[in-house]
């Protein structure tokens, strides 16, 4: 069995507990704008110029789960010392949900722990494949409102929602993530809805990914604009502010 | 301020003069200047120590320093002493001067009127041997020079007591602390500090460079513990006089400093010291005192997070040093346990038998060289080198046969490299330049009448030969491996003349050579070349022996010179240009290992370092972010698992500011500096301009 993968990242400390591997899946069907993996967007192989320093380089390769396996299995190790493992993320794991639950089986069967980085926008049958294989769900909550959902990401946060529901009513580990986009999700109003909505699915801990306009770089490799470009990255004082909203309802950890 | 800021800035205002110690040597040795060459040389010793004004800065309270060595005297006069000083020699780095860790302990236990107790019942033992004699009356001279020295300081204090400048209680400190040390043996952790720094002031006298202070957490944690106990001393008070005697340390030296360890029995050495002396050398934040971390399994969690919080100030300090791997190194040499256990390291890294073996020496072997001689009969014209003829590249079939020249290459190479280091250092006859004072400071001069580099000492000098270019020549013959014999996409004759072209009209070819597998990236079709490069020349250099029947290590470290020696090696199989860096010290070559620490540490770990008991270096630059909250525990993992795979040494930094500016101008040399956030990671020098600016304001240090 293949996936379809972007690239493969050694040495991940950001994307869960401990030092981690993490698979970057092609392919993904939202296209939130300020999206800092754009060459994860496309499930076509996608080609990075940088003429400045003479470089180009094609992401999108297809992967058998043993060749991913063995790539995995090199640092076992640093995942045992650091109390790490792997991460599924992307683009949308979901959309190779079958690929993936291959290889998260293999994973687990190497006793190592596993993670699933979703935005949970696929069919309620992919997260079922995944379900018994994930350790944690780092599950994005962008926003609560479905009509900002559809207009500016292109989805229907309904599908967000009820997967979300549906993994905290198996018990599943989820850690919610919520990326702090200025203009976007940032204001009084929708972090309160936000909130709302997480209280009533009956989430407890958050995770605050502030804004960073890292990938813009990226989008200019693919000859495209980037709508965030001139976004300034926030500022400690503005990410303490919402902090304290959303820490008044749950356990909150800045990323 | 804290008192160590205002002593550096104190410092910066130099004596008047001109600093001359050959100007007081001399003044000693115009005496005795048909006197046998011990008591001559004793003589110049003694003057050094006893002749200048003792220099006390208002704001020390451990006091020693070189300021005394200036001189205003007729300039003639100075001129005249030093080519005297010049003609009548000395010992280099080659020859064994410095580069030394001396026995403290035994110092500390026994003090300076203990050592001329010891010198006095020698020259009675060997009254009847005049050249022991005349040896031991030069090592009991100079060691009531420094006496004096010490003496002289105290006396210096007393006449300062009446100025304003002075705090008059720092000045009784001082005073105290001198004549308690010319009286007797250190009774507190000052006094022994004091004393241990008075030794290192007189051997910046004599003019050495690199001279260790060792394990100072394990040889004064007696006095340290016992001063605590009885609430004569805090933890605080002592980190401070620490910073204080290490802000002395000159930026241009390095002074090996050994925290931590383990013992015999695998328990950790480190102690409550070991968190004053690694506080104090962050305080300091100069590169002077070069401290370094023996770490092993049962070293605590806590206090390996303290080094990296540390080293992530932007320090770099301290390197981290794999105990389980040296101790085996050094075990392997045949030393006893109990003094293996006690190794600290001299200069950069060079792993020490502390106070039991003459001072260091060590040379550079270019191995990458020697490919130039395999594809030119012998001859390498951008080298200037010559080496021998081993026939035709073109008859060479298969990589096996390639490999075979290649080592007996190498073997020859190593021959070689030990005639000329034997002859430059046995040129020099040991009897002539007898080093009556550090003789003082190794085990067993003084009970045996001899001098430290002529049969004092209870173990044999050691040399050190650093490998240049693991990286470098491991690539080169996966390169020639995998383009030439496996894919047959060029023939040995054409990537000659490519080398010899260094690529220009070769492009493709240099294309396909920089394409093969590279060091650092955990791949075992070329990490086995460095393996193979390790436990080669390791056997190789085993092969020979010091003058007095010590051994030829080797090291994968040499500081900066993996510059120097790439400027003087052709282009190499690994598509590398000629004039090009070699790969730094153990490390893969910049910028190669491009899958990530992990991977690069996999790598790194592979060869065995038990071989190398001089050290390696491995240099890991991370992100300053890493060194902060959760992240900090990841790094210490990092540390944890390469040590257990058997790595040597790590010396890892932070970003700095510098670098990322650099980056941004030169992307071309940073080509593997990782950003990474969660879920997104990229090279720094592919981000947009205004993004790295935006890096560069977040990252404090320079």
């Amino acid at each position: 069995m293949e996936l379809n993968i972007s690239n493969i990242q050694h040495f991940s400390v950001g994307d869960g507990d401990g030092i981690r591997t993490t698979v970057f899946f092609k392919g993904c069907a939202l296209r939130c704008p300020w999206c800092h993996n754009p060459e994860t967007l496309s499930a076509a192989p996608t080609t990075l110029s940088y003429p400045k320093l003479g470089k180009t380089e094609v992401r999108g390769r297809r992967m058998t789960v043993e060749a991913v396996m063995e790539e995995i299995l090199e640092d076992v190790d640093f995942y045992i010392e650091s109390g790490g493992g792997v991460t599924l993320s992307g683009g949308e794991v979901l959309l190779q949900a079958k690929e993936a639950a291959a290889l998260a089986r293999e994973v687990k069967a190497a006793g190592i722990s596993l993670f699933v980085d979703t935005a949970g926008h696929a069919p309620r049958e992919t997260v079922e494949a995944l379900l018994p294989h994930a350790d944690t769900w780092l599950y994005d909550y962008k926003t609560a409102d479905p009509a900002a959902f559809r207009q500016v990401i292109g989805g229907d946060l309904a599908l967000v929602r009820d997967n979300l529901a549906f993994l905290l009513s198996m018990g599943a580990n989820v850690r919610i993530r919520i990326p702090l986009i200025p203009g976007f999700n940032t204001d009084e109003s929708a972090v309160n809805a936000i909130i709302t909505d997480l209280l009533t699915l009956g989430v407890k801990g958050v995770d605050l990914l502030p804004f960073h306009r890292l990938g813009s770089g990226k989008y200019a490799a693919m000859g495209l604009e980037y709508a965030y470009r001139n976004t300034q990255p926030m500022i400690p004082r503005e990410i303490a502010e919402i902090q304290k909203r959303y820490q008044v309802h749950f356990s909150t950890h800045v990323e | 301020m804290t008192l160590a800021q205002n002593l550096r800035n104190e410092m910066k205002t130099l004596p008047e003069g001109e600093f001359c110690p050959a100007y007081y040597r001399w003044l000693g040795l115009r005496e005795h200047l048909d006197a046998p060459i011990a008591t001559l040389r004793g003589a110049g010793i003694a003057s050094l120590f006893r002749t200048p004004e003792p220099h006390i800065f208002q704001n020390d309270l451990i006091v020693g320093s070189t300021f005394g060595l200036y001189t205003t005297a007729e300039k003639t006069a100075v001129e005249h002493a030093k080519q005297t000083v010049n003609r009548l020699g000395s010992r280099n780095f080659i020859t064994n001067a410095d580069h030394y860790a001396p026995n403290y302990r035994h110092t500390l236990a026994v003090g300076v009127p203990g050592l001329l107790a010891e010198i006095q019942e020698s020259l009675e033992k060997y009254a009847h041997d005049p050249q022991k004699v005349e040896f031991l009356q030069a090592m009991g001279e100079t060691m009531r020079a420094f006496r004096d020295m010490i003496g002289n300081y105290a006396k210096k204090a007393r006449e300062l007591m009446d100025d304003p400048a002075y705090h008059k209680e720092y000045l009784e400190f001082i005073t105290d602390n001198c004549e308690a040390l010319v009286a007797g043996a250190p009774k507190t952790f000052a006094q022994g500090l004091q004393l241990v720094w008075f030794c290192h002031t007189a051997f910046l006298h004599e003019g050495r460079y690199a001279m260790a202070l060792g394990r100072i957490d394990q040889y004064l944690w007696p006095l340290y513990r016992a001063d605590v106990e009885a609430g004569r001393l805090t933890p605080e008070i002592a980190t401070g006089l620490l910073e204080n005697t290490f802000t002395k340390i000159s930026t241009s030296d390095v002074v090996n400093i050994a925290i931590g360890g383990m013992n015999p029995d695998g328990s950790t050495a480190v102690n409550a010291l070991s968190k004053c002396v690694l506080d104090a050398v962050r305080n300091g934040n100069a590169p002077g005192p070069n401290l370094s971390a023996r770490v092993s399994p049962s070293m605590p969690d806590e206090f390996l997070l303290d080094c990296l919080k540390s080293i992530g100030t932007g320090l770099g300090y301290p390197a981290l040093m794999n105990d389980e791997v040296n101790i085996k190194a050094l075990l392997r040499m045949g030393y006893a346990e109990e003094d293996v256990y006690d190794y600290s390291m001299v200069g950069c890294i060079e792993n020490f038998i502390t106070g039991k073996q003459p001072p260091w020496s060590d040379g550079r072997f270019d191995a990458p060289r020697f490919f130039d001689y395999l594809f030119h009969h012998g001859v390498s014209r951008f080298h200037g080198s010559v080496g021998p003829d081993l026939g035709d590249i073109e008859e060479i079939g298969t990589m096996e046969e390639f490999m075979a020249r290649f080592e007996a290459l190498m073997a020859y190479g190593a021959k070689e490299y030990v005639a000329l280091f034997k002859t430059q250092n046995e040129g020099i006859h040991q009897e002539y330049y007898p080093e009556p004072f550090l003789s003082c400071f190794a085990e067993d001069c003084i009970g045996r009448g001899l001098d430290i580099n002529n049969g004092g000492c209870i173990y044999p000098s050691v040399h050190g030969a650093a490998l240049m270019g693991v990286g470098t020549v491991a690539d080169s013959l996966a390169a020639i491996e995998k383009v030439v014999f496996t894919d047959k996409e060029t023939t040995l004759a054409e990537l000659r003349d490519a080398m010899d072209a260094n690529f220009v009209g070769y492009e493709d070819l240099q294309k396909k050579l920089l394409a093969a597998p590279k060091y650092g990236n955990n791949d075992d079709f070329v990490d086995k070349y460095a393996v193979w490069y390790l436990d080669f020349l390791s056997g190789e250099f085993d092969k020979y022996k010091t003058r007095d029947g010590g051994a030829f290590y080797v090291a994968m470290a040499a500081n900066t010179s993996n510059i120097w020696a790439g400027k003087i090696i052709a282009a190499t199989p690994d598509g590398r240009l000629a004039g090009d860096p070699l790969s730094d010290a153990a490390s893969p070559t910049y910028g190669r290992d491009t899958r990530g620490a992990t991977a690069t540490l996999n790598s790194v770990a592979k060869p065995n370092y038990t071989l190398a008991a001089c050290g390696t270096v491995v240099n890991q630059k991370f992100s300053p972010s890493m060194f902060e909250g959760e992240k900090l525990k990841k790094l210490l993992a990092l540390v944890r698992v390469y040590f257990k795979k058997g790595g040597q040494e790590l010396q890892m930094n932070a970003t700095s500011r510098k670098v990322l500016k650099d980056a941004m101008e030169h992307p071309e040399n940073y080509p593997s500096l990782v950003v990474r956030v969660s879920g997104f990671s990229d090279y720094y020098v592919r981000l947009d301009p205004a993004v790295q600016t935006d890096i560069l304001n977040r990252t404090q240090h320079e």
